[in-house]
């Protein structure tokens, strides 16, 4: 389902790290410096690709801070091929990531997630990752049946 | 005309699928990462940073992530170590006239120097050539013999260079090293030497020669000459004739579903008949080998009554196998199925009854032109059905013994 992301701290640029306080976010691992986005967070937020631009967005709507969107952080891809979310004014977006996490388990993804980003009912855009149906693998590594859909790979 | 001097060599990349996957890969660098089998469950590899957190080779994942909550995972590519695999052959055939491929990363080769010369500058200039060409890090080790060999490069180890050949450095390696370091000698044959107080490589070369006879047989034996400087194990540069060919290993997940593991058999048969057609040899035995989750090991044996290699043959040989190997209602965790009692395929007997039937002849023909075109396993038989997330996976389409001609696994 993936509960969170890390990204380099050398791929974020200064002036985001200081508007989002992403500080509190950075953790070591093997002596670099890295970013980790995850859903447990007090205030879980995502990186995204946005008209060419790298932007960080509240992760889903676990606090229900909208009335309206899902209470969760994830998407069937499934269900977006049904048309559940076209009259929500949704878009594909990419998630960028150098990992991802799920139950305990960090792994490598070369180039990041898909997301669906919507806006509430206030404008604020919402990022919901897209999930499909895990592969063999994947629900052998972390136990999870359902896997994030990844950008140019799956594992 | 210049003299040389010979020596044995022992190449060992270190922690090898980490390194390739590196090699691909500049943010795994000195990150700990874990390289999983076993379709996901097991680190088959660990980088020394993981090493470091207490992970060993082998355990489950659910195992790792407790000791090393900041460990890497990625998924095991064989065709991709075999490409770095061979370039590395590809070069120390270069630099010897004697290599021998012993695993998918490891090497031994006849070491030379001109007479005077220094056997630690060609240890390090190897070392120094495969990490400038290939990018992956290893340790070279140069001795008298083999197992002297190997010895010094796992001592050395990682990143490592080192030739020992005067007799004084020799003795002092031996009296560090637990007699368990020296491969082939683990378990019982360890507990047999400890009774007679042999507990470091160098009371072994020290004991009597005839004693270890006596208790590790001729293997050992030709050890303990290997030991005192005698090489006495060959570099075998070309593979010799396997005298069995296997195909299997772990489910990733248990099943106790007789359909499933009906179909593990026929995928392992499927692979196990293209290494029978690729070494052009029949099997004259059958062996189907089954382990559970709860220790428990079943096995299945059968002689064929005229020597195959056809799919319908060899599948109603295997069947009874599996049933004898089959523990109902018991979680199964990995199948091996294996073939002995190889002949050519050119010195095949013909058995009265047995004339090749020309459709089914013509059948595997076509299956093996097929998937030689199109993709391995593209055609296949419907009984793999409930594998189909297995087939799925490209990654699953090829192993570590998929990587021909080394000597060992
Ligand atoms: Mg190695």
């Amino acid at each position: 389902m993936c509960m969170g992301i890390a990204m380099a701290w050398s791929e974020l640029p200064a002036g985001l790290i200081e508007r989002h306080a992403l500080e509190r976010r950075a953790h070591d691992r093997g002596g670099e410096r890295e970013v980790r986005f995850l859903y447990r967070d007090r205030s879980p937020r995502l990186p995204i690709w946005r008209d060419g631009r790298l932007q960080i967005v509240r992760w889903g709507n676990r606090d229900g801070r909208s009335r309206f969107l899902p209470g969760t952080g994830w998407t069937w891809q499934a269900t977006i091929e049904e048309g559940a979310w076209r009259n929500l004014d949704a878009q594909p977006v990419d998630i960028p990531a150098n990992l991802a996490l799920e139950r305990g388990v960090w792994f490598r993804v070369t180039q990041g997630l898909r997301g669906l980003l919507v806006p509430d009912e206030h404008g604020a855009a919402v990022v919901y990752v897209i999930c499909e149906p895990a592969s063999h693998y994947y629900r052998v590594m972390t136990r999870s049946s359902r896997m994030p859909l990844l950008i140019e790979e799956r594992i | 005309m210049i003299e040389y001097e010979t020596a044995v060599g022992h190449l060992d990349a270190d922690c090898f699928y980490v390194s390739a996957e590196r090699v691909r890969d500049a943010f795994l660098r000195d990150k700990p990462v874990g390289v999983l089998g076993n379709q996901g469950a097991c680190v088959i590899a660990k980088s020394y940073e993981m090493k470091a957190a207490g992970v060993a080779t082998g355990v489950p994942i659910w195992e790792a992530l407790v000791k090393c909550p900041d460990g890497i995972y990625v998924k095991r590519d064989f065709r991709w170590y075999e490409v770095l695999s061979r370039a590395m052959l590809e070069l120390m055939r270069v630099v010897s006239p004697q290599v021998e491929y012993y695993s998918i990363d490891e090497f031994f080769f006849q070491a030379s120097v001109p007479r005077g010369g220094s056997f630690q500058k060609l240890a390090e200039s190897i070392r120094d050539l495969i990490w400038e060409r290939v990018k992956v890090p290893v340790t070279v080790g140069i001795a008298r013999t083999r197992t002297l060999a190997k010895l010094i490069s796992d001592a050395a180890k990682p990143f490592g260079a080192l030739a020992v050949l005067d007799r004084e450095a020799e003795t002092k390696l031996l009296a560090d090293r637990p007699v368990t370091e020296i491969t082939g000698i683990a378990g019982r044959r360890a507990k047999r030497l400890a009774v007679w107080n042999i507990a470091t490589c160098l009371d072994l070369a020290r004991a009597d020669r005839r004693l270890v006879r006596s208790l590790l047989t001729a293997s050992g034996e030709t050890l303990w000459w290997e030991l005192n400087g005698d090489p006495a194990q060959p570099i075998h540069t070309q593979r010799p004739a396997h005298k069995a060919l296997s195909r299997g290993g772990s489910f990733g997940e248990t099943t106790d579903d007789p359909t499933v593991l009906h179909a593990w058999l026929v995928r392992n048969l499927e692979r196990l008949i293209e290494e029978l057609e690729y070494h052009a040899v029949l099997a004259g035995r059958l062996t189907v080998w089954v382990s559970y989750k709860n220790g428990q090991v079943g096995v299945g044996q059968t002689s064929l009554t005229v020597p195959s290699d056809r799919f319908d043959m060899l599948l109603d040989a295997a069947r009874p196998c599996l049933r004898n190997a089959w523990v109902p209602r018991v979680a199964a965790t990995r199948m091996h199925l294996i073939a002995e009692h190889l002949t050519p395929r050119a010195e095949a007997p013909l058995g009265l009854f047995d004339r090749p039937d020309p459709r089914l002849e013509t059948l595997a023909r076509v299956k093996r032109a097929v998937n030689a075109r199109h993709g391995r396993f593209v055609l296949r038989s419907a009984a793999t059905l409930p594998l189909a997330s297995i087939y799925k996976d490209v990654a699953n389409g090829y192993d570590i013994c998929d990587v021909r001609g080394k000597i060992c696994f």
